[in-house]
């Protein structure tokens, strides 16, 4: 499996965060790298150069970044590879970068709109879609995982953002230590501790953002929502919001609810959840 | 007279290298940053919290250190913000730990593979093969697991708020920190100095840097090899902001014999150029190289006093200061691990209630990244950001040139003989594209 990776807008977070995937010395093993900036001992441009000639086969493509809405290089490299992964949310989604510039996009979505720089019906060689390793930065578990299945032959099955169901599909709410006081409506007193659900005050996105950092924890040990932070939905289309630590409320409830709850039973629940919350959970640490 | 553009490969984000040759030297250098992602504009009306989400994203290696000069200016801005001993260790040792992280990785991964291009046949650091070189970036992940610990993740946690910091961690986790922390110690004594403890510090006590061996040695044997322990100079101008008790104080050095004290209001930022998206910074008028040479040197490291003596602020001597900076890091961050035992119990976080729009303000937030110093200014009016401003290390050393200077890099590739050399001069300072425009 020929790998290249290939960086536009980025903060090189995509490629450092894939360096801490536990078993990065085996992935070299598995698969070999025509290159990467930051590790290829040579430059980049006789390797773009060969490819473009068909003289060699890409059969991954993994673009960190975002891309200008008119760099004809990306989108020829595109086309001669088997698969193209983008590598966190500014490749997937343009995030960052796109947000005062019109003419930066990610490879197949400009935020919510389907398109990008590839338009929205293209399709790789091996017969997918880009497929978003979304992220702030990417998961290296998740990078890595969909490096694997494709080596093996598997085609990620991709949810409707072009993200690969097997980490996209639970919400980081899933695996929080936190969840406890979640359905039984306890806030922190304030930052800084070990108790509490930070979604109700803090702007936690945890049950609305599609994520699998509660399951597959980070750096091997932790997560944002477990060390007390809250998450910021950064694998979603629309991060970074404005007012990430805040929860926006309407009379009292929150304005937007986990996903699938509806606005009847969430008052009918956390009603009777806040009155009947056990003692011990309303103990500070 | 010739002119030639490189693309550099192994440097963090996209620099090109423009060179101007004349009777087989060069006469001039330009660093040319492209495009910038304009952070700055993106925070402008948002609420001020959301700068310790947004900053870190600057950069992808050291995000953390943005965190903390962000956090540090809204705390300034704010005011009146107490921490406690809890949370200032944690920082600093979340802050340090993401030093020597870069370290590791830069000299393994950037730095090496320069002499392999050379000619040397150097197995054991190839890119992808080489037995050292995947095990740099395994001990570099493990070191930084002690920040995931703390800070949740790494890459871009935000775990710093105005108050202190939001995780609560127990002493088993502080433990095992330390016990990541130990590993990284034994691979910076067994293979960068390759020696046991008490022979590293008694070299160490007089700077005899000649004794060192391992790795360190084999580069020290490469540089003079290929004639690099006294090129590269730039102009012997040395700078630090920030501070880390004890390993890392402020100050400025002019090139004489003085050290001086640092007056940040004497820190100017202008306009690039044309051809670079980067600033230029200037200290009292002047340029200045800030990074591991500069602290090291100005907090009085004795290897790096000696070898500054004896080849100034040469291509050697600026890779070395990183190099023997892992150790003054790690051992600072031990000590800091092991007195947060008795401070466990204290508040992680503690802030007086004010409501966000109650806020205004002006702060600054002054911190040591693996580069050298990071300076972020805000200003908030009623909870929101009207305006931010981050002077990074790389534009302190990659930055363009005046009418009066080069930068601080281009000077340093001046009268070179050798198109790989000068990346090697340029790759010195650690180059980071991604925060020079930021």
């Amino acid at each position: 499996m020929n790998i290249l990776w290939i960086q536009r807008l980025s903060c090189c977070g995509n490629t450092h965060s894939l360096l801490n995937c536990e078993t990065f010395d085996s992935l070299l093993r598995e698969v070999s790298f025509l290159f990467h900036p930051s590790l290829s001992a040579e430059g980049e441009e006789e390797v773009v150069e060969d490819v473009l000639k068909g003289k060699l086969k890409v059969d991954i493509l993994l673009v960190e970044g975002a891309v200008k809405v008119d760099d004809e290089r990306i989108k020829e490299l595109c086309r001669m590879a088997d698969y193209v992964m983008a590598v966190g949310s500014c490749a997937s989604y343009g995030n960052i970068p796109a947000l005062k510039d019109d003419s930066v996009c990610g490879l197949q979505y400009r935020f919510k709109e389907k398109g990008g720089l590839l338009g929205s019906d293209f399709v790789s060689k091996g017969g997918l879609p880009v497929i978003n390793v979304s992220g702030c930065p990417a998961h290296p578990e998740w990078t890595a995982g969909v490096i694997r299945s494709l080596s093996r032959g598997i085609k990620p099955e991709l949810d409707s953002w072009g993200r690969p169901k097997e980490f996209y599909s639970s919400l980081t709410h899933w695996g929080c230590t936190r969840n406890e006081y979640f359905e039984w409506k306890i806030e922190p007193e304030s930052l800084g501790s070990k108790k509490g659900c930070l979604f109700y005050n803090y702007g936690c996105r945890g049950p609305l953002t599609y994520s699998s950092c509660n399951v597959i924890l980070w750096n091997g040990v932790n997560s944002k929502t477990r060390a007390g932070t809250p998450c910021f939905g950064c694998t979603e289309f629309d991060f970074p919001r404005a007012g990430l630590f805040e929860t926006k409320q309407f009379a009292g409830l929150p304005a937007e609810l986990p996903i699938g709850v509806s606005k009847r039973g969430y008052i009918m629940l956390s009603g009777i959840a806040k009155v009947f919350a056990p003692e011990r959970l309303k103990l500070e640490d | 007279m010739r002119i030639e553009k490189r693309l550099l490969a192994r440097v963090e984000g996209t620099a090109q290298l423009e060179l101007v040759w004349e009777n087989g030297r060069i006469r001039d250098a330009r660093v040319r940053i492209p495009s910038s992602r304009g952070i700055e504009r993106v925070l402008e009306g948002r609420p001020f919290m959301d700068a310790l989400v947004i900053t870190p994203r600057v950069c992808g290696i050291c995000g953390h250190a943005h965190l903390m000069a962000c956090v540090k200016a809204l705390e300034d801005a704010i005011g009146h913000v107490r921490l406690s001993q809890k949370a200032k260790l944690v920082r600093d040792i979340t802050l340090m730990v993401e030093m020597i992280q870069n370290h590791i990785k830069w000299f393994y991964l950037f730095v090496m593979p320069d002499f392999i291009r050379l000619g040397e046949k150097l197995d054991e650091f190839e890119p992808f093969r080489g037995k050292r070189w995947k095990e740099a970036i395994s001990v570099a992940s493990e070191a930084i697991k002690v920040i995931a610990i703390f800070g949740g993740q790494w890459p871009h946690s935000s775990y710093a708020v105005p108050g202190g910091i939001t995780s609560n961690f127990t002493s088993t986790d502080v433990s095992k920190a330390l016990a990541l922390v130990s590993r990284v110690e034994g691979f910076f004594l067994e293979s960068l100095v390759g020696m046991p403890v008490e022979a590293f510090l008694s070299l160490r006590k007089h700077g005899s840097w000649e004794g060192l061996k391992g790795d360190v040695k084999l580069f020290i044997d490469l540089c003079f090899k290929y004639g690099l322990e006294r090129v590269g100079m730039s102009y012997g101008r040395l700078l630090t902001g920030g501070e880390v008790f004890p390993c890392i104080t402020p100050g400025h050095f002019t090139g004489e014999k003085k050290l001086c004290s640092l007056n940040i209001s004497k820190i100017r930022e202008a306009d690039g150029s044309p051809y670079s998206g980067a600033k230029r910074v200037r200290y009292n008028g002047m340029p200045y190289e800030t990074g591991p040479l500069a602290r090291q040197f100005l907090s009085g490291n004795p290897f790096v006093k000696r070898l500054h003596k004896m080849y100034g602020d040469s291509y050697m001597v600026r890779v070395l200061s990183r190099l023997l900076e892992v150790w003054e890091l790690t051992s600072t961050v031990k000590e800091k691990l092991t007195s947060l035992y008795s401070f466990i119990k204290e508040p992680s976080c503690q802030i007086p209630f004010q409501k966000p729009e109650r806020i205004t303000g002006e702060g600054v937030g002054i911190v040591e990244a693996a580069r050298g110093t990071l300076i972020h200014r805000v200003s908030i009016e009623k909870g929101v950001i009207t305006r931010y401003h981050i002077i990074t290390p790389s534009v302190w050393n990659l930055g363009p040139r005046c009418e009066k200077y080069l930068g601080v890099a281009e000077k340093a590739m001046i009268g070179l003989e050798n198109p790989i050399h000068a990346e090697m001069v340029l790759r010195s300072f650690d180059v980071c594209s991604v925060c020079t425009t930021h």
